[in-house]
């Protein structure tokens, strides 16, 4: 005779057997479902946390700067309207050429200027060991500055802008524009970029830098733009290739 | 239990030969109108093989019913092995001489030749593979003196094949296979055995996924579905007996055959 209730316990063993390889099939595919997106998100945030430093010591110098506030907001780019009202009280009238090309007109059209912000208390900053580039004009006072720059002594940025302030000449504009790429301060590299572009739009350097700047505060399309205008009008080599890089993606 | 719907077709699936019980399905019938022509013709042995659960049996019961009406037939269902003993018994039973001496091959091919019947007697040997190879020679012998016509029957095994190599790959007339049935053959095969015993309810209880599960369980193999449905109307019988709500009328349910496969060993749980 049958025993049918240990055929029944057989009989379930056996379907739990058979179904087993289903469920886990299922059971793995849920997991998968839920932590993919896991995952992603830990992965965007992962290479937000490797982006952040560029911008985060650029908020802290801002802030290390300021006076009063913690304006952490000044990291998107404005019209730096201020900036340029204080240089212009500040300074007389630079040489601009009389007819100045229509790239330095369009641009402050198309990129937006990025709100002033003051300058960072660098008495104890080195500047940037950079060599001037051939195509600038150097004056004895500019060659001052690049000597000293080359000798790797103390430079007082502060002092440095003041003399910007004061001459308006291009070279020195270019020197503080470059500084402040090289330490990571792209708002205010743009800032001098774009003031050394209005006193002297043909720099090679100075373009180069404010569409980097641009590049770098996040502003593609805008430094495409500035390019494929500069280059239109300058034709120049090191702009093109620096295009070109934008739109490879290369670009770091 | 008296009265029960379950018991009758229970008894119908036991695993016995029984030529009576041989049901009629086209690709068998075909087999054993062709096994019936070959023994007409006059050949000295015919092969009957196939995997073991195949019918090959059966085929060989059935042939010992309808040929034993019109001429000498004798049946081996169960092999005798010893040489002297099955040549004595072949001459007694096909010939009526019952020799008190050794019986050896040329004393009975002797008798064979001093009887001389005007149609060739026929033996029938089941499971000829358990015979030894000294003893098949003696078969092949007797069946080229014609005094014996033969029809054997052998498992498809490698082993086997060899046997049939050595000894009949020469001397066999005719050959046939027999194979596992479709799902269709099986419920032809199931749903005739249970109407030729008049048990219609449950005949209307095989539907075709119930089929297609036999099937598979079993492979269409005879002796296993005859197994498994011995089971799982001994299971039905139970639930009759202690649980009658939970069986349906209208269906078989798979869960039971599967109960009864596991129970025969068609699954291993």
């Amino acid at each position: 005779m049958l025993d049918v209730r240990s055929l029944e316990r057989r009989w379930i063993k056996y379907k739990i057997k058979a179904y087993f390889p289903y469920i886990a099939g299922v059971f793995l595919i849920i997991i998968m479902l839920i932590s993919l997106p896991i995952i992603w998100l830990d992965a965007e945030k992962v290479s937000e946390i490797k982006k952040a430093p560029s911008l985060s010591i650029h908020t802290a110098n801002q802030t290390s700067t300021l006076a009063d506030s913690n304006k952490e907001e000044s990291t998107v780019l404005e019209p730096s309207m201020e900036f340029v009202k204080t240089f212009e009280t500040a300074v007389p009238e630079p040489a601009i050429p009389s007819t100045p090309p229509a790239v330095s007109k369009s641009i402050p059209q198309s990129v937006p200027v990025t709100k002033v912000l003051s300058v960072p208390d660098s008495s104890t900053i080195k500047p940037p060991p950079k060599a001037p580039t051939p195509s600038t004009i150097v004056t004895p006072s500019d060659k001052q500055v690049i000597l000293n720059h080359n000798n790797e002594s103390k430079i007082d940025i502060e002092s440095v802008e003041r003399r910007f302030k004061e001459t308006s000449n291009p070279n020195l504009g270019l020197f503080i524009a470059r500084y402040y790429y090289d330490h990571g301060n792209y708002a205010d590299a743009y800032n001098f970029a774009l003031k050394t572009n209005g006193i002297n739009n043909k720099i090679d350097e100075s373009w180069i830098i404010f569409s980097k700047s641009l590049m770098k505060l996040g502003k593609v399309e805008q430094a495409k733009k500035t390019l494929q205008l500069y280059i239109g009008e300058s034709n120049s080599d090191s702009a093109r290739a620096l295009l070109d890089s934008i739109e490879r993606g290369t670009f770091k | 239990m008296e009265n029960s719907l379950f018991s009758k077709p229970r008894d119908l699936f036991l695993d016995v030969v029984n030529p009576r019980d041989y049901v009629q399905i086209d690709s068998v019938s075909h087999m054993y109108q062709s096994l019936k022509n070959s023994v007409q013709k006059p050949l000295k042995m015919i092969l009957l093989y196939g995997k073991p659960g195949t019918g090959k049996s059966m085929l060989l019961h059935k042939l010992h019913h309808d040929l034993s009406k019109q001429q000498k037939v004798l049946m081996f269902d169960i092999p005798i092995v010893d040489e002297d003993d099955f040549l004595r018994v072949l001459a007694q039973r096909i010939f009526g001489h019952s020799p008190r001496e050794i019986m050896t091959l040329i004393r009975f091919l002797e008798i064979a030749e001093a009887v001389a019947y005007p149609e060739v007697p026929i033996v029938l040997l089941d499971e000829a593979q358990l015979y030894s190879a000294s003893l098949m020679e003696k078969i092949r012998l007797i069946s080229d003196a014609r005094a014996i016509k033969f029809v054997i029957t052998l498992h498809k095994t490698d082993k086997e094949d060899i046997i049939a190599k050595e000894h009949f790959q020469t001397r066999i007339w005719e050959s046939i296979e027999l194979q596992n049935a479709t799902a269709e053959e099986l419920k032809v095969y199931v749903q005739k055995k249970l109407l030729k015993a008049n048990c219609f309810d449950v005949a209307n209880m095989f539907n075709d996924k119930n089929m297609k599960l036999i099937t598979s369980l079993t492979k269409g193999n005879y002796r296993d579905t005859n197994k498994l449905l011995f089971s799982l109307f001994t299971l039905y019988y139970w639930y009759e007996e202690n649980n009658p709500a939970a069986i349906k009328y209208n269906a078989l349910k798979s869960k039971w055959i599967e109960m009864a496969a596991i129970h025969t060993g068609l699954i291993h749980a």
